[in-house]
């Protein structure tokens, strides 16, 4: 016949449920915070942004011209990792039309387009912002020869079925980039030359 | 009583499972659950969502993001060689272009001034009188100076030409908007340019001879106004569109 164990009641009874139940929670949390931060690792997995349609348009104000330039060359990839998104946006200086070749010729020359032919913007917001509809992004930008920052300019963020649309603007100006302003009449450009930013965005 | 414990096991576990849940909404994504209007437009906010962020950046000027091996390269966008590879011998034609055109533009407008002077002081150069009355010849002071100033206008003009012809070209750039009505036009007031001098002698000569200005060398001053009128049309199209606002603060 098979001998049945039976528990027999320790004379420290009490001490050692409570120590058995302290184990335990112990060893809860320990398995509920790897949780957490396994739920939350996999909240900010890593995620690849591509970008579609895009238009990137300057704006350049003179007291006799008000005049936009359009690109819609411009190409764009993100990274999301770690908590932290990296996006870079480029887009070929000469590929902007303002609706004038001697213009736009002019402001290729101006911006010294053709020494550095790809204007780079680097984008560095938090994951979490991902999906909120307001985005606050530190922008870098690299633009004739010389690079500026941008902290935690707001960009807007709206749902387009499975792609996202992302407009702002970036508050350019030509002393950023020692741009010399372009005359006309003798009379300077504004310095501000606004970048508005409008792309859709695929994730991978 | 172990069955009793490893179920008191699973049910600390399945708590434990039930913990990042509830725990989730409130650390990865804030926005979501708050509407729009709660977001202020000032860059200010994410400073105030920063407590909730463990990953945001801080607020203040941020060094430039360094690059790592989870930041996109311009190489994964597709760009070409060609596209991203720096032409220095292009830069240098587009600075002598702009140079020359900065000339073009500046000789254009001083050149405007004598022209219009020559086409007022032009009918005090011009002989009046009708048939079968007493013919009024203009004072040679007239005359000279209205012929100076006709001197002045052509020189200035063919420089301003030359400006504008011999700027270097930039290779595969089709040309469109304000600047083709611009060189359209030269087609007019180029040849103007020319024949207004001519007939203007032409027309100098004939009274000279004590003839009535006859023939093509009538012309003179009609040709003289549709020069002039080409010309301020040219300087209208490569400033179009206007908008004139000078009272706002630059």
């Amino acid at each position: 016949m098979r001998e049945r164990k039976t528990r027999v009641p320790h004379p420290r009874g009490v001490l050692v449920f409570a120590a058995r139940v302290g184990r335990d929670v112990s060893l809860a949390a320990t398995i509920a915070a790897a949780l957490v931060v396994a739920a939350q690792s996999l909240a900010q997995t890593d995620s690849t942004w591509d970008a579609g349609e895009s238009t990137l348009s300057y704006h350049m104000s003179h007291p006799m011209h008000e005049v936009d330039g359009t690109s819609r060359a411009a190409k764009g990839k993100g990274i999301c990792h770690a908590g932290q998104c990296d996006f870079l946006i480029a887009v070929p200086v000469k590929t902007f039309d303002s609706g004038d070749t001697n213009r736009d010729l002019h402001m290729i020359e101006a911006t010294r387009g053709a020494q550095f032919p790809i204007i780079q913007l680097r984008a560095r917001f938090p994951q979490a912002e991902v999906s909120a509809p307001r985005i606050h992004a530190d922008l870098e930008v690299q633009f004739a020869g010389q690079t500026a920052h941008y902290s935690q300019v707001a960009l807007q963020r709206t749902q387009q079925g499975n792609a996202v649309r992302i407009t702002g603007t970036i508050p350019l100006t030509c002393s950023d980039f020692n741009i010399d302003r372009p005359s006309f009449l003798t009379v300077p450009i504004k310095n501000e030359i606004p970048i508005r930013v409008d792309m859709i965005w695929h994730s991978n | 009583m172990r069955q009793t414990k490893f179920d008191y096991q699973a049910g600390l576990l399945g708590l434990s499972l039930l913990i990042p849940i509830c725990a989730l909404p409130q650390s990865s994504a804030p926005a979501q659950p708050s509407p729009p209007q709660t977001a202020p437009a000032t860059p200010q906010t994410p400073s105030a969502q920063q407590p909730e962020l463990p990953n945001a950046p801080a607020p203040v000027q941020q060094p430039a993001p360094s690059s790592s091996p989870q930041q996109p390269s311009l190489s994964d966008l597709g760009f070409t060689p060609q596209q991203t590879q720096a032409d220095p011998k292009l830069q240098a034609r587009l600075n002598k272009r702009t140079e020359m055109l900065k000339i073009h533009q500046r000789l254009g407008l001083i050149t405007l001034a004598p022209m219009a002077a020559t086409l007022i002081t032009g009918p005090m150069a011009k002989a009046k009188g009708h048939d079968g009355q007493t013919i009024r010849e203009p004072s040679n002071a007239n005359l000279d100076f209205h012929a100076a100033l006709g001197g002045t206008t052509a020189a200035l003009y063919f420089t301003t030409a030359y400006f504008a012809i011999f700027a270097p070209k930039i290779p595969d750039n089709p040309k469109h908007g304000a600047i083709r009505f611009h060189e359209a036009l030269a087609f007019v007031h180029g040849p103007g340019m020319v024949l207004t001098p001519i007939l203007g002698a032409m027309a100098f000569q004939q009274e000279q001879n004590g003839e009535k200005v006859h023939g093509i060398a009538s012309l003179h001053g009609p040709v003289a106004i549709a020069t002039v009128c080409a010309y301020g049309a040219s300087i209208v199209a490569v400033s179009w569109p206007i908008h004139l606002k000078f009272w706002e603060k630059q």
